[in-house]
């Protein structure tokens, strides 16, 4: 179980490692295309603004592993164990409830833009969508995983041991 | 059903559930009860907040800083900065403040600062006999500077909301707000400093190793010079430069530091999209909030409300720094510029404060919500990193928000210090 749960956050981190760096490389290279040679690729900048909104989805789940997500944690500080416990299990419920409300209606919104085409890749929106049930069952599976762990301590606990939190969201 | 929003919000976020996802149930709880519209509408004003190209700089920028920490610029700048202040009095605090300033140029956050030389520096200052607790404010205060200097997170997102600033012309407002404010935390230090007598007994360095350290330090401060020089030259785009950015830092860590390895790289990349999508998840949730507050009409109604108020322009942006304080104790920058700016950004445009002018002011207050009680995520980040508790850290303020208050009272009043350097890059 351990090692498939290892297995499982790899090949999340590596997906979501593979959409930051083409992203990267694509828009990289319109620029260069750009200045060098004048030309640019039609669906560069169509594929990296994709890539950027999956990445989000497919990350949303590694980074409430890491506590990558800001709360407010006033209220849970002032409270005993015991209470904190049962304040952990509401949080971990509404979230599970929540992210289930998403897969449905995420699933709902794909099915419904399946005949629309992207413009530049001729893609159908289906695949553009498909980020959010995708993102949302992940995020299920993560939070399952690291409940018990977080219910009972307060924290999230890598699989590999290492707790190297991320520094709340940069959004200052 | 505006009221719905805003109370469940506030309920879940109590609770402590993730900013994120309280903004999100609580735009769902909101149009069931309180409206016809199907819950589908949410996702798509998520996706719609995602899917814009200049949104693209804000990955692209964490990843740069992220990769340029990596390659242990954060010591050469450290090191850079202390060997001209360092034998001073206070000498490690104007160290602890110009390096930030200079790291504010690689990282568009001010938790990145913080986080990453900030931590760094209060371990210094504490060996050279500085108190911990107040070492950590030093940090606080100096690391608000982040987002205002070129490159910021924050204003790429404020540029997204109103229609008449550019990410390049707020980039260049934010330069001389940011010096000022990097000045407000040197007074401040430089007057506690002497109070308490903080000294370092560190020798100088030797002229050879002053210049080592400058000569090293010039590539990473490159970084800021490319930024500002090309976008202030028309040569290239915010979104372009936060994608050169990338592979200058790959360049620098790979080949002029060379303490960036190939076997690194995974880990940074990942850290760098998992900070990138804790940001762009508030952001789309923040956009679906904002989006009710519109169906309800509470942007127009505000604005017709304040506009009868007859307000001078002066008057008008004292209540809109009164507003932003209020705001900022409770919220983060990034869901404060969401919800506010389409609120607040055209009763200014229609008073006829330049646009500039006032995105500043509002970035400027909402990132000094960081570092202010109940919620500030600044003094949590420096508070887990050293070890202190919050309070112990807020008592050391007082000095520093004295300071940054002044600052914001000159920018409020003086309006050339955001507008002038956009003006003369031709925006």
């Amino acid at each position: 179980m351990r090692r498939l749960e290892r297995i499982f956050v790899s090949i999340n981190a590596a997906v979501v490692i593979g959409c930051l760096s083409s992203m990267a490389l694509v828009v990289g290279a319109n620029v260069a295309l750009r200045y060098t040679t004048n030309h640019s690729l039609s669906w560069a900048d169509e594929s990296a603004r994709y890539l950027m909104i999956w990445m989000t989805f497919l990350g949303a789940g590694l980074a409430l592993r890491q506590g990558g997500h800001v709360a407010i944690t006033n209220l849970h500080d002032v409270m005993t164990t015991k209470a904190q416990r049962l304040l952990r299990t509401a949080i971990v419920l509404i979230l599970l409830l929540f992210f289930g409300f998403m897969v449905f209606v995420g699933w709902e919104y794909m099915q419904r833009a399946q005949f629309q085409m992207t413009p530049a890749l001729r893609l159908s929106f289906r695949y553009v969508y498909a980020a959010i049930p995708v993102g949302f069952s992940l995020l299920i599976v993560h939070l399952l995983l690291v409940a018990k762990p977080f219910i009972l301590a307060g924290h999230y606990i890598q699989p590999d041991g290492q707790s190297d939190n991320l520094p709340g969201p940069a959004n200052g | 059903m505006a009221e719905i929003l805003f109370i469940s919000l506030f309920v879940l976020m109590v609770l402590g559930l993730p900013v994120a996802f309280a903004m999100a149930i609580s735009v769902f709880i909101a149009i069931e009860l309180g409206s016809s519209y199907p819950p589908i509408v949410v996702v798509k004003e998520m996706f719609s907040g995602l899917d814009s190209f200049p949104l693209l700089a804000v990955p692209f920028f964490i990843l740069a800083a992220e990769i340029m920490t990596g390659g242990a610029i954060t010591q050469t700048l450290l090191r850079f900065a202390s060997q001209f202040v360092g034998h001073l009095r206070g000498g490690l605090g104007y160290a602890n403040v110009i390096s930030s300033t200079m790291f504010a140029g690689i990282s568009g956050s001010a938790l990145a600062d913080a986080a990453g030389p900030g931590a760094m520096m209060i371990r210094m200052m504490e060996k050279g006999g500085y108190d911990r607790s107040y070492a950590g404010a030093l940090t606080i205060s100096s690391a608000v500077v982040g987002p205002i200097i070129p490159p910021s997170i924050v204003m790429i997102i404020y540029a997204l909301q109103d229609q008449q600033v550019s990410v390049g012309s707020l980039f260049m407002a934010g330069v001389f707000p940011g010096l000022l404010l990097a000045c407000g935390s040197l007074v401040a230090n430089g007057f506690v400093s002497w109070k308490r007598d903080y000294r370092s007994s560190d020798p100088r360095p030797s002229k050879a190793e002053m210049w080592r350290n400058t000569v090293l330090a010039l590539p990473a401060l490159g970084l800021i010079v490319l930024i500002v020089g090309g976008i202030r030259g028309g040569i290239f785009t915010p979104t372009e430069a936060s994608v050169i950015a990338v592979f200058y830092a790959l360049f620098c860590g790979f080949f002029v530091y060379r303490a960036l390895c190939l076997r690194d790289l995974p880990a940074i990349i990942l850290r760098a999209a998992l900070i990138s999508a804790a940001v762009l998840l508030i952001l789309g949730a923040a956009r679906a909030f904002a989006w009710v507050l519109v169906i309800e009409g509470l942007p127009q109604f505000l604005a017709e409300t304040i506009i009868s108020w007859d307000l001078s322009p002066i008057l008008f942006l004292l209540a809109v720094n009164l507003l932003m304080l209020l705001f900022g104790l409770f919220m983060d920058p990034l869901p404060g510029v969401m919800i506010l700016v389409p609120i607040l950004a055209p009763i200014s445009h229609a008073l006829g404060i330049a646009p500039d002018h006032f995105a500043i002011i509002v970035i400027v207050n909402l990132t000094l919500g960081l570092t202010t009680p109940p919620v500030g995520s600044l003094i949590f980040v420096v508070s887990s990193a050293v070890n202190l508790r919050p309070a112990a850290l807020i008592r050391e303020m007082p000095p520093f928000f004295l300071a940054n208050f002044i600052v914001l009272m000159l920018l409020t009043f003086l309006p050339a210090l955001s507008t002038w350097l956009p003006k003369v890059s031709g925006f």
